[in-house]
């Protein structure tokens, strides 16, 4: 079909501006943060504008918004989540307790860092960040993807081992399926 | 013919559920014949963290307990706090603190609005509710700096003075949302898909409801009017003239009837709150809390929320730092043993209209 | 207020030997009771005297003293008392009985008891995992469990928090940029 490099170049520009008009976001509040999503979804705010809404199922779903801190019983959720998600897909985190832990610095419960379970896209700090700051996060993640940069899902396959290996520190009783994604 | 019994996980992600919990049912057909419930997925361990910190530090830790309602939260532990060191708390404060209250109380009605009828399919309502909320939200963000998270109120009265002119913006606020209100009803409550589908479902006993420790918006759709804002009255509710509606039925309608008054309650009350708002000091200095130290004892304080009465026990063992604070959300019943009851017998389609009626909060129960 | 506060006393203290009242101001009056007197004491304040409302089980760690305290808040929607119930277990063998028998939600407080403290109570039916899964450590209320050594062993920290420093020294090192002059006011 399309060898020639220039054609591909053609191709992932127009995949990426349509990538980029339609993100579907997954209904998955897992942290605190959950409360400022219907906000931005509903009238004042509307991200449905920027393409931006909600999708029931992870299979239909392009990012995984992480609104908050992740608890090791729900990191193993969210892991599976992320890996039954079909490419593209992104991951936002939502709020400084997934950058650095945040307030629960010192919880035995909570993880300190997301990026070292799965790859980040985009970070949005704050606690809470306003609803103008998750449009701006979104905003932030179609500027990416419009230029090729959000790549954390090839991150992620390529460096597996790396992350595995971080997900079963936390994770004492790992049994998971794969997925073959 | 008996259908065979097949076991169904709903959550953590499910976009019925109110927030990251599951519910593990197992249906004959589509009819539940037993609901196990599994919370634990948002612990962060709040009460250990609270031990470590001091008597003001908790006060970052404690509006996040219950997120869509945080200030009856800080409102317990304050009062229980001031009940240990016996501090005073100027009559301007207690007024400030009244119409935080019933504001956060009616900006966690608008919340629930979207999200009752959301589970029916009626997506305009959380449109039209959720987006006129942020109305509140915005005099949040005047009077205490955040939308979501306030530590406005703290032990010996409250963090900061009212700006000004901030009186009249809540009035005409006010004005506004009881317009906007009967827009609401129109939408919800005269549709028929809403009427059909939450009478008759989710029926708490009455006569076992007390028992069961239903309490709040539930309690009082059974029928039976309590309320720890009359029962037992803190701040200044003794003075103000309000009604606490109570509906008969004790089914989803009733639970959604009780909500729809109330929050018309609110409106009232802030309103004569602003009337009888007297001048004078807005805290009560509390020393430096690097070296503030309370008496040894312990207090239990409740306050009514949304959801019901929201308590914190408070022990002090004459240090710095709280020897322990336990907090009891309405949701740590409603959500556990009310909700495994009320699911048995029902479709599996009306989990999660019943779960909004109840206002399960999972951060509550699990802190 | 105060005859029904001394009713209540009187009726507790003649009907159970060891016990003993203190009346606090307001709505509430405090017993102190041995643990084997618990189910007794809270079925005759719910059959009996009417306080049928459970509104609070809180447990405490008073790790000096070799004690966790359990308090049992009871409510009246009638007499508008609210009783609190204390009782002491030994800190190195603590069982204590059941008592969602009388009020079903007592189950959930219970089961967060023997979780978070490793309390036992004798024929609680409940799943073995309420809060947390998979755990290995000692219960984690415990005062003796040190959660900031553990969440320091377990999970990688991104560095950077180990100073506490005002983000906005970060800032200007970063950017080089001005602070404002009403800034360097509030300067730590």
């Amino acid at each position: 079909m399309i060898n020639d490099k220039n054609s591909q170049k053609i191709v992932d520009i127009i995949q990426n501006f349509a990538r980029q008009h339609s993100i579907w976001v997954l209904a998955y509040g897992t942290g605190c943060g959950a409360i400022e999503i219907p906000p931005t979804m509903t009238s004042r705010y509307d991200a449905e504008r920027l393409g931006v809404r909600g999708a029931a199922t992870p299979r239909q779903a392009d990012v995984l918004l992480i609104t908050g801190y992740l608890t090791t019983k729900t990191l193993k959720r969210v892991i599976r989540v992320y890996e039954q998600m079909q490419d593209p897909k992104y991951v936002i985190g939502f709020g400084s307790c997934t950058i650095n832990g945040g307030m629960y610095w010192d919880s035995y419960n909570t993880i300190k860092a997301l990026d070292r379970y799965m790859p980040v896209d985009v970070y949005i700090n704050g606690c809470m960040p306003r609803p103008e700051s998750v449009l701006s996060g979104f905003a932030k993640l179609q500027e990416l993807i419009q230029a090729g940069k959000a790549d954390g899902a090839k991150k992620y396959k390529e460096n597996l081992e790396w992350y595995r290996t971080n997900q079963k520190k936390v994770i004492p009783n790992w049994h998971m399926p794969e997925y073959n994604w | 013919m008996r259908e065979k019994a097949t076991t169904l996980y709903i959550g953590p992600q499910h976009p019925g559920i109110t927030g990251n919990m599951m519910v593990r049912v197992k249906v004959e057909g589509d009819t539940i014949v037993k609901a196990t419930t599994e919370v634990g997925y948002l612990h962060r361990a709040f009460e250990k963290l609270i031990e470590k910190r001091n008597w003001l530090q908790s006060f970052t830790l404690l509006c996040r307990f219950c997120v869509p309602e945080p200030d009856p939260v800080e409102e317990s532990y304050a009062r229980a706090v001031e009940e240990i060191e016996g501090r005073e708390v100027p009559e301007r404060a207690k007024y400030i603190r009244v119409m935080v209250l019933e504001l956060a109380r009616m900006a966690s009605y608008m919340l629930w609005y979207g999200g009752q009828a959301g589970s029916l399919g009626l997506y305009t309502v959380g449109q039209w509710s959720v987006g006129d909320r942020n109305y509140i939200l915005d005099l949040f963000e005047e009077l205490t700096g955040g939308r979501v998270y306030h530590m406005y109120i703290w032990p010996g009265g409250v963090r900061r003075d009212m700006p000004e002119g901030f009186e009249e913006k809540v009035l005409k606020t006010m004005n506004y949302l009881e317009k906007r209100l009967d827009d609401y009803d129109d939408l919800m409550f005269e549709n028929s898909i809403f009427q059909k589908r939450t009478k008759g479902i989710g029926i708490i006993d009455k006569a076992k409801a007390i028992e069961w420790g239903v309490v709040g918006p539930p309690l009082r759709g059974c029928g039976i009017k309590h309320d720890v804002r009359i029962d037992d009255p803190y701040e200044v509710y003794d003075k103000l003239d309000f009604i606490v509606p109570t509906h008969e039925g004790g089914d989803i309608w009733s639970r959604a009837q009780v909500r729809r008054q109330e929050i018309r309650q609110s409106i009232r009350i802030i309103r004569q709150v602003i009337d009888k708002m007297p001048g004078g000091e807005f805290y009560n200095k509390v020393p430096n809390p690097q070296k503030w130290t309370l008496p040894k004892g312990d207090a239990y304080a409740r306050t009514e929320a949304v959801r019901g009465e929201v308590g914190m026990y408070v022990s002090s063992d004459g240090g710095t730092h709280p020897r322990r604070a336990h907090f009891r959300g309405a949701a740590y019943v409603h959500g556990i043993t009310l909700l495994e009851n009320l699911l048995v017998g029902e479709n599996l389609a009306d989990i999660s209209a019943i779960m909004n009626s109840l206002g399960t909060c999972p951060p509550e129960i699990e802190r | 207020m105060e005859e029904i506060k001394k009713a209540a006393i009187e009726k507790i203290t003649t009907h159970f030997r060891e016990v003993t009242a203190e009346q606090h101001n307001g709505n509430r009056v405090d017993f102190f009771i041995g643990k084997e007197e618990i189910p007794a004491i809270l079925f005759y304040l719910k059959d009996e005297m009417g306080y049928n409302h459970l509104s609070h089980i809180a447990c405490v760690d008073w790790l000096e003293e070799k004690e966790f305290e359990i308090v049992y808040i009871v409510w009246s929607y009638t007499d508008k008392i609210k009783i609190f119930v204390h009782t002491r277990v030994d800190r190195e063998n603590p069982v204590m009985d059941n008592v969602d028998m009388i009020w079903r939600q007592a189950n959930t407080y219970e089961r967060e008891m023997k979780e978070m403290y490793g309390i036992e109570f004798t024929g609680l039916e409940a799943p073995e995992e309420f809060l947390l899964e998979d755990w290995e450590g000692p219960p984690p209320m415990r005062r003796d469990f040190d959660t900031e050594a553990y969440a320091r062993e377990k999970y990688w920290e991104r560095p950077g928090r180990e100073d506490a420093r005002d983000v906005r020294e970060t800032i200007i090192e970063r950017t080089g940029e001005e602070l404002p002059d009403f800034a360097k006011k509030y300067k730590r």
